[in-house]
């Protein structure tokens, strides 16, 4: 019967099916988006259970990201008086409209969260050693990436959500030591927020941001090849060494001239036995569409379900009560608020010890982590090597910490930044009538 | 090698075949969601109405879809006509037919406010740009213009056309007394009477004893002490006890008890929230002296310019 159906499937799909391998690998070569791929791919690698696909996720969301943002440009006006505007016509009379921004913004903050998970995957399984520290960094730029993108994506709305996150957000990059003042002015385009910060923010969100993580995103894929491929197939090829095999001399061709090194071949397939690799095409092509229509699916379920915030138009002079930073920096905005001293009166802001200090060494020790992890290699490419014990209870530790003070930030504190738990009624604030 | 490619195969091709339904069932489910509107049903039933009151060449003319009000200069978008879809038919549809069609009434005064030039929103408040029932009516967080419905207007004591003076006042501010506004006529009759100037700058004159109260509708009602604030906690009821008797509210205050009558002090704050920076250009505000001459033909109840500060 599967058979049957798959036959059938064939016959309806495929116009046309390779009579030999030459004219398979033609086909395959011959094709922009099958050539994107290597040749072959290990078994290794394909394993749902070593990578869960999030790096293809994250893939996935940038797309849909770029489409639905491109479709949102042609409605959207960045203008103080007109922003508001154009966003309340999108969710209430333009076709879809509701549904394309809802869709936008989860998975906005979708993405967010799947490329931190992507990169936790990354440092759990030790997949960041040897020539792939290169790529770590490049992900760990790409994470920031991600997350000033949300950030300037989130003032766009000009609610009161947005106009007073981003007033927070800039706060705490004023508190830097030194360029602290020029960051935020930079920024905000002059003293507070206005017209020319939302014309900046817009420029970044739609054309320089984007531009760059799809830029670094090519590089980030294609190092992945150069480096060879998953790290999963490194414990493989410690097994496949017994058996005594001519290396092919060969070279990797990269956009500027001949790379020294390992090529791809030595490393990811020929390295490998036969039987442990498959085509990338259709295998990996079959399985990447699984995961973008997953994904899509997921970010349309949510589009459907929950309505993007969007409060009362912004006003400079009504601050609301607790203006909150967007969750991804709302522990930084928790570690601001916890380490502000008060002594009688006095009061010792936390902004440079919450908001710069410690996220700056965090992402310091992060970024260089593949040089000051001296685990032995035989940790790489598996999940939570006990060689690795230390590391990576530290960085769920960290992880665990950071998400319960997002938590506290975004559930917990209610007016005057006080902790109100679920059972604990909130003062009412006061309203107009 | 074929038979081992199968294990992948079978599996993400089952994975494939599952998600591509669940996509379309998706698709499916946004087509239902985008026609589904809450507009679609009163739009079937109003040509009916218009029929059934004898305009049939216009029940024939009328096209389904989002009506709005557009005035970009008073940055009006009101897409209440969506649903209300009777409000200019008046004179044809009688005033016993139920929201949303029910027919907007008519008298002297709103007949000089062209539904064209002044929209719905800025007499009801509300969110026009909406065509959801919720989204126009309730708002969400951050909700800056409630709108005065019949309900509002009952928690304090208003009738909702009293309630709505409050708007009127935001072009008619310098009126003396305009026709239609009573509420907003005994406030600015008791701002003289009680001498609100000798403590409070208005537009640029009076004492500095008490707050400047120019655009006082616009301040941030987080900033007050609702302490000692009976009832719910809004910058109306603040408002209206305060005025009462600010000794109370403000134990601080060095403001006297006026002790008013409660329409008093209600008509007050009506007047207080109406004062704020507005959108509203030359044009769209009243000529003060035409609406003094045309409402008070007493001349004793003219203010002399010596010794009354213009009008509020």
């Amino acid at each position: 019967m599967g058979e049957k159906f798959r036959a059938l499937w064939r016959k309806t799909v495929w116009a046309w099916s390779p009579e030999s391998d030459r004219e398979s690998s033609e086909a395959i070569v011959k094709n922009f988006w099958l050539h994107w791929f290597p040749a072959k791919v290990a078994r290794a690698s394909m394993d749902w259970n070593y990578s869960f696909w999030l790096g293809t996720a994250s893939a996935a969301l940038l797309l849909i990201l770029t489409v639905t943002g491109v479709m949102l440009m042609f409605f959207y006006v960045p203008s103080t008086e007109r922003a508001y505007g154009s966003i309340k016509d999108l969710e209430y009379a333009v076709s879809f409209g509701r549904l394309l921004r809802n869709q936008h913004r989860w998975a906005a903050e979708l993405m967010v969260a799947v490329v931190y998970i992507h990169m936790a995957r990354v440092f759990f399984t030790g997949a960041y050693r040897g020539p792939r520290a290169v790529n770590w960094v490049v992900g760990v730029v790409l994470f920031l990436s991600t997350l000033f993108l949300s950030f300037t994506g989130y003032l766009l709305p000009w609610d009161q959500l947005a106009f007073w996150a981003i007033t927070v957000g800039t706060s705490i990059a004023k508190q830097a030591p030194v360029v602290g003042p020029t960051i935020q002015f930079i920024l905000l385009g002059g003293h507070e927020i206005g017209q020319q910060t939302l014309l900046r923010f817009y420029v970044l969100h739609v054309f320089f941001l984007p531009v760059f993580v799809w830029i670094l995103f090519g590089y980030h894929m294609w190092r992945v090849r150069k480096d060879g491929g998953l790290a999963a197939i490194e414990r493989l090829r410690d097994t496949r060494t017994m058996v005594a095999k001519a290396t092919p001399k060969t070279k990797s061709y990269s956009l500027f001239g001949i790379t020294p090194g390992t090529s791809v071949q030595v490393m990811s397939s020929t390295g490998l036995e036969e039987s442990d690799q498959v085509f990338s095409s259709p295998n990996m092509s079959r399985r990447i569409a699984l995961v973008f229509l997953v994904v899509f699916n997921i970010t349309l379920i949510a589009a459907l379900m929950f309505n993007a915030p969007l409060e009362g138009l912004a006003n400079p002079s009504v601050t609301p009560n607790p203006a909150k930073a967007p969750w991804y920096f709302v522990w930084l905005q928790e570690l601001v608020a916890s380490t502000t001293i008060r002594l009688s009166g006095f009061a010792v802001s936390g902004a440079l010890l919450g908001g710069i200090l410690l996220p700056g060494i965090l992402l310091a020790v992060l970024t260089l982590w593949p040089w000051l992890d001296r685990s032995p290699r035989s940790a790489e490419g598996r999940w939570l090597a006990p060689e690795r014990k230390r590391q990576n209870a530290t960085f769920a530790v960290a992880t665990i910490l950071i998400i319960v003070l997002i938590m506290v930030g975004v559930y917990l504190r209610g007016p005057y930044w006080k902790i109100y738990w679920p059972s604990q009624p909130r003062p009412e604030m006061p309203r107009l009538y | 090698m074929a038979d081992k490619n199968e294990s992948f195969e079978a599996k993400d091709f089952g994975w494939m075949v599952a998600m591509s339904v669940l996509f379309l069932v998706l698709v499916a489910v946004c087509f239902w969601r985008e026609f589904g509107t809450d507009w679609g049903s009163y739009q079937q039933e109003f040509p009916q109405l218009l029929g059934h009151y004898g305009k049939i060449e216009d029940a024939r003319n009328f096209r389904a879809g989002i009506r709005q009000i557009w005035i970009p200069k008073i940055g009006v978008t009101d897409r209440c006509i969506t649903c209300h879809l009777g409000y200019e038919w008046s004179s044809v549809l009688p005033a016993r037919i139920v929201e949303p069609l029910k027919p907007h009434p008519m008298n002297d005064w709103i007949a000089k406010h062209d539904f064209a030039k002044f929209g719905c929103t800025p007499c009801h408040g509300g969110d026009g740009f909406a065509t959801t029932v919720n989204g126009a009516h309730q708002g969400g967080r951050g909700w800056e213009d409630p709108i005065l419905s019949r309900a509002l207007a009952t928690q304090y004591g208003l009738t909702m056309g009293e309630m709505i003076q409050m708007r009127c006042n935001f072009c008619h501010r310098h009126d003396v007394a305009t026709p239609g506004m009573e509420e907003i006529n005994l406030a600015k009759q008791l701002f003289k009477k009680k001498k609100c100037l000798v403590c409070h700058v208005v537009e640029g004159r009076g004492g500095a004893t008490g707050a400047e109260l120019t655009y006082v509708g616009d301040e941030n009602p987080e900033l007050l002490n609702f302490a000692h604030v009976k009832g719910e906690h809004t910058f109306f009821n603040w408002n209206v006890q305060h005025l009462t008797q600010a000794s109370v509210v403000s134990p601080k205050t060095q403001m006297p008890d006026f002790n008013l009558k409660p329409e008093e002090s209600r008509a007050l704050t009506l007047m207080l929230l109406s004062w704020r920076r507005l959108p509203y250009p030359p044009e769209y505000i009243p000529d003060p002296a035409a609406a003094a001459a045309a409402t008070q033909p007493s001349p004793t109840a003219t203010p002399t310019p010596a010794t009354m500060p213009s009008t509020h």
